[in-house]
C-alpha cells in the first residue's frame, strides 16, 4: 500500500466478437493495482473474466476479433500502447506468468535446463554457460532436489509439482518485477499445492516481486494474498485487504461464495448455495449483474451500482453495502 | 452422523481385501514385466443412509476402487458383496442386477451424457432397460426424476448442451436415481463445478440420501467437502487404506502421519486461522516401485528402521478408528492441524442464512431459469 504500484489497471474492458457477429464483453471496467512485494488475489468463478484480465496484462489475447480499452500501466508505461516487439522484451524479463497446467507450458522435446537457459539468454547479455549456471541456481531456489542432475531431464520425467517448480524457476530467472500466476496450483494435489504456495510466499519475501494470483479458491486466497479483488460477470464487485474480506465481505456474491465453503469450525449444516447461474455475457443485464441470484435485491438493483468505497481501503459494487446493516 | 443409528444393519456394500494389479509393461511374449498395485488389499463396508468417503491424492487408487465396486474394473482378487449378494464373479448378463443396486456418478457431467439424446431420452433409457415402469408411464417418471433433482420437467425435450455444468450434474444424478439404486459411487462429483454450484449439488446429494436412504461411496480429494458430507472416512495412499474412522475421529484426532499431512495442507478460507503445518517432503513415489514396508516411510517425519521391513497392518486405535502406522499409539498429539478459524461475525452467519434456501425455493428458482 505504501509503495507506488508497479502495475495499475484502469477501466479495462475487453470485448470479443464471434464469427456470428455476437459480441461478448468478457471484462468490463476493471481497475486494480499491486505494489512491489505484495500479492493481489483475483478471485472468481469460470467465465468471470479473471483469466482474460491477466492475459490482457501480458498482451497475450488474440489480436483479431478482440477490442481492448482502458489503461494497463506497468512501471509507468501503458502496455496497451506498446509495440509487440517491446512487449516481447518485457515478457519473461520484467513481467512473467505461470499457468495452471505446467505440462502444456513446457516444450516436451527440450530439457528443462535448455528451456530456462533460453529464457535467460533471450533477455540478458550473457553466454550460455553462465546462463546454465544461473538456471541451476534457479532450480535450487525453487527447492528442486539435485538441481544439476535435473537440469538435463525432459519435462515428462518430472511430476506435476516438480514441473510447476520448473515453471516458477523459469518465470523468476530474470527477476521479474511482476509475476502473474493463473491458477498455479489448481492441477496439483493438496500436499503439493501446500508446498508450491509456501514456495511462492518465500520467493516473494526474497525477491520483492509483486504477484497477481488468479484463482477460484478462497482458501488459496486466504493463504497467500494481501489484497483481493472479487470478480463476477466481467466486473470487480468487491476489493479489500484479505483479513477484512474474510472478516466481513461487503458484496452479496462474496457472502454467497464464503457461505458455500464447508468450514472446519462450523457444525455440518446445509451449505449456502448461490442458486441460478451467471448471466449470458453477450447480453448482460443492465442493472447489477448479480441481482437475479441475490437474496438481498431491491428495486434499485435494476440500475448498475458503481464500485464505491465502504470503509478504509475497501469498496463494493452493491447498493446495499455496507452489508452489516442488513443483518441488524 | 447417521452411523450410530445404522450400526446394527447389514451393510449394503461390502468389499473384502480387494486387489487390483494393472500390467504396466509386457515382454515380447506378453509376460508382465512391471505391475502397478493400484489397489492393494482394501476392505470396506457401507450401510444404507451412510456416506463413506475415500480420500487421497492422485494415484492412490480411490477411483480404481470405486470402479471395482461397480465391476467396471475386474478385481485381481478379493470379494465384492452388494445387497447380500456376491457379485465378484457375476457374469456380464448378471451384472444387470448389480447395475440396479449400484450406480456411479463421474466428475465431468458433460462427458457422461450423450450429446445426441434429449434429457428425456437419457432418463427413459434406464427405465426401459431395467423395465422399471411400463412404457406408458415413462414420461411421467422422467418428469418426477427431473423434479427430484430440482430441474424443470418441461426441459425434458432439451439436449445436454443447453444446460449449465451444475444442471448437467443434476441430470447425471437423476439418471443414476432412475433405477432406484441402494448405493451410489460418487467419483469426484463436484470437482469440475464452480464453488457456488458445488454447494447446490452437495445439498442435493444430502437431501436425496435423507429421503431415499441411499448409501454413498464418496470419492474426493477435497477434504473440506469430505468433512461436510461424510459419516466415515478412509484415507488412501498408494493403493492402501492408511487410516479409517468416523469423520470426527479423522479430522479431530488423526492417528496416521499421512492423514495429518493431508489435513495440514488444506488451504483454510480464513487468513487469521492458527494452525500447525506438517508438510510432507517430496512427491508421491512411483506406484511402479513403491517403497517396501510402509509406503509413506520415504516422506514420513516419524520414520524408523522397522518401517522399511514391515507392512503395517490397519490396526484398531479406538472403537471405530484404525491406523496403518506401526507407531500410531506413540505419535505426538495431533495439535491444530485443521485451521482454528476466528469465530464468524454472527451478522455474517445471518447473511449466509439468506442463501440457504429450503428445498422448494431452490427448486423453484432453478426451474424458473
Amino acid at each position: 500500500m505504501s509503495e507506488a504500484p508497479i502495475l495499475s489497471v484502469e477501466d479495462l474492458a475487453v470485448t470479443f466478437s464471434g464469427p456470428d457477429g455476437r459480441r461478448t464483453r468478457a471484462v468490463d471496467g476493471v481497475s486494480f493495482s499491486v505494489s512491489p512485494g505484495r500479492t493481489l488475489g483475483i478471485v472468481g468463478e469460470s467465465g468471470c473474466g479473471k483469466s482474460v484480465t491477466s492475459l490482457s496484462v501480458m498482451g497475450l489475447l488474440p489480436k483479431v476479433g478482440t477490442a481492448i480499452s482502458g489503461r494497463i500501466l506497468f512501471e509507468g508505461r501503458d502496455l496497451l500502447r506498446e509495440s509487440e516487439r517491446s512487449l516481447r522484451d518485457l515478457r519473461g524479463d520484467r513481467l512473467a506468468m505461470i499457468f495452471q497446467e505446467p505440462m502444456t507450458s513446457l516444450n516436451p522435446s527440450y530439457t528443462i535446463g535448455d528451456q530456462i537457459v533460453e529464457a535467460i539468454v533471450r533477455h540478458r547479455a550473457i553466454g550460455r554457460r553462465e546462463a546454465a549456471q544461473r538456471a541451476v541456481e534457479m532450480l535450487e531456489r525453487v527447492r528442486i532436489p539435485e538441481p544439476a542432475a535435473r537440469f538435463h531431464d525432459y519435462p515428462h520425467k518430472l511430476s506435476g509439482g516438480m514441473r510447476q517448480r520448473v515453471m516458477i524457476a523459469m518465470a523468476l530467472a530474470c527477476e521479474p518485477r511482476l509475476l502473474i500466476a493463473d491458477e498455479p496450483t489448481t492441477a496439483l494435489d493438496v500436499t503439493i499445492q501446500a508446498q508450491i504456495l509456501e514456495l511462492m510466499r518465500a520467493l516473494r519475501e526474497e525477491t520483492g516481486t509483486a504477484i497477481v494470483l488468479i484463482t477460484h479458491d478462497l482458501g488459496v486466497v486466504a493463504e497467500v494474498c494481501d489484497e483481493v479483488a472479487v470478480m463476477y460477470a466481467g466486473q470487480v464487485v468487491e476489493r479489500a485487504p484479505v483479513e477484512e474480506l474474510f472478516r466481513f465481505p461487503q458484496h452479496p456474491y462474496t457472502v454467497g461464495l464464503m457461505g458455500s465453503l464447508p468450514r472446519f469450525d462450523r457444525p455440518r449444516t446445509r451449505l449456502a448455495a448461490i442458486e441460478g447461474a451467471v448471466p449470458d455475457m453477450s447480453r448482460p443485464p443492465e442493472g447489477c449483474r448479480f441481482a437475479a441470484r441475490c437474496p438481498f435485491r431491491i428495486p434499485r438493483c435494476e440500475t448498475m451500482p458503481e464500485l464505491a468505497p465502504v470503509g478504509p481501503d475497501r469498496s463494493a459494487r452493491c447498493w446495499r453495502a455496507p452489508l452489516e446493516e442488513l443483518a441488524a | 452422523m447417521r452411523t450410530d443409528a445404522h450400526a446394527h444393519e447389514v451393510p449394503v456394500l461390502e468389499a473384502h481385501d480387494l486387489v487390483k494389479h494393472f500390467v504396466a509393461r509386457k515382454s515380447l511374449i506378453g509376460r508382465p514385466l512391471a505391475t502397478v498395485k493400484a489397489v492393494d488389499g482394501v476392505s470396506l463396508a457401507v450401510r444404507s443412509g451412510e456416506t463413506v468417503a475415500l480420500v487421497g491424492e492422485s494415484g492412490c487408487g480411490k477411483s480404481t476402487l470405486g470402479r471395482m465396486i461397480l465391476r467396471l474394473v475386474d478385481p485381481t482378487s478379493g470379494r465384492i458383496v452388494i445387497g447380500g449378494e456376491d457379485v465378484t464373479h457375476a457374469r456380464e448378463r448378471d451384472l444387470k442386477g448389480l447395475r440396479r443396486a449400484a450406480q456411479i456418478i463421474f466428475q465431468d457431467p458433460f462427458a457422461s451424457l450423450n450429446p445426441r439424446m434429449t434429457v428425456g431420452e437419457i432418463l427413459a433409457e434406464p427405465l426401459m432397460l431395467h423395465a422399471i415402469v411400463p412404457a406408458s408411464e415413462r414420461p411421467a417418471r422422467v418428469a418426477a426424476l427431473l423434479e427430484q433433482v430440482g430441474l424443470d420437467p418441461r426441459h425434458a425435450a432439451r439436449f445436454p448442451h443447453e444446460f449449465s455444468g451444475g444442471q448437467r450434474q443434476r441430470i447425471v444424478i437423476a439418471r443414476a436415481l432412475a433405477v432406484e439404486p441402494k448405493v451410489i459411487v460418487c467419483d469426484e462429483p463436484v470437482s469440475a463445478l464452480d464453488v457456488s454450484i458445488r454447494a447446490q449439488i452437495l445439498n442435493l446429494l444430502e437431501e436425496l440420501q435423507a429421503r431415499l436412504g441411499l448409501a454413498y461411496v464418496f470419492i474426493s480429494h477435497d477434504l473440506g467437502v469430505v468433512r461436510h458430507i461424510a459419516d466415515r472416512v478412509c484415507v488412501m495412499y498408494l493403493g492402501r487404506i492408511v487410516e479409517t474412522g468416523t469423520t470426527a475421529e479423522i479430522f479431530e484426532n488423526p492417528r496416521h502421519p499421512y492423514t495429518r499431512a493431508l489435513l495440514s495442507a488444506i488451504p483454510a478460507p480464513s487468513p487469521t486461522a492458527r494452525r500447525e503445518r506438517r508438510l510432507l517432503e517430496g512427491d508421491v513415489p512411483s506406484p511402479l516401485s513403491p517403497p517396501s514396508g510402509c509406503h509413506l516411510r520415504t516422506r514420513c517425519p516419524h520414520v524408523q528402521d522397522v518401517c522399511a521391513t514391515t507392512r503395517p497392518p490397519l490396526d484398531p486405535v479406538g472403537p471405530t478408528q484404525a491406523s496403518a502406522c506401526l507407531f500410531a499409539k506413540d505419535l505426538p498429539p495431533a495439535g491444530d492441524l485443521t485451521p482454528r478459524e476466528a469465530p464468524l461475525d454472527p451478522r455474517l452467519e445471518k447473511l449466509f442464512a439468506a442463501f440457504v434456501g429450503d428445498d422448494e425455493t431452490a427448486a423453484a428458482r432453478t426451474a424458473a431459469q
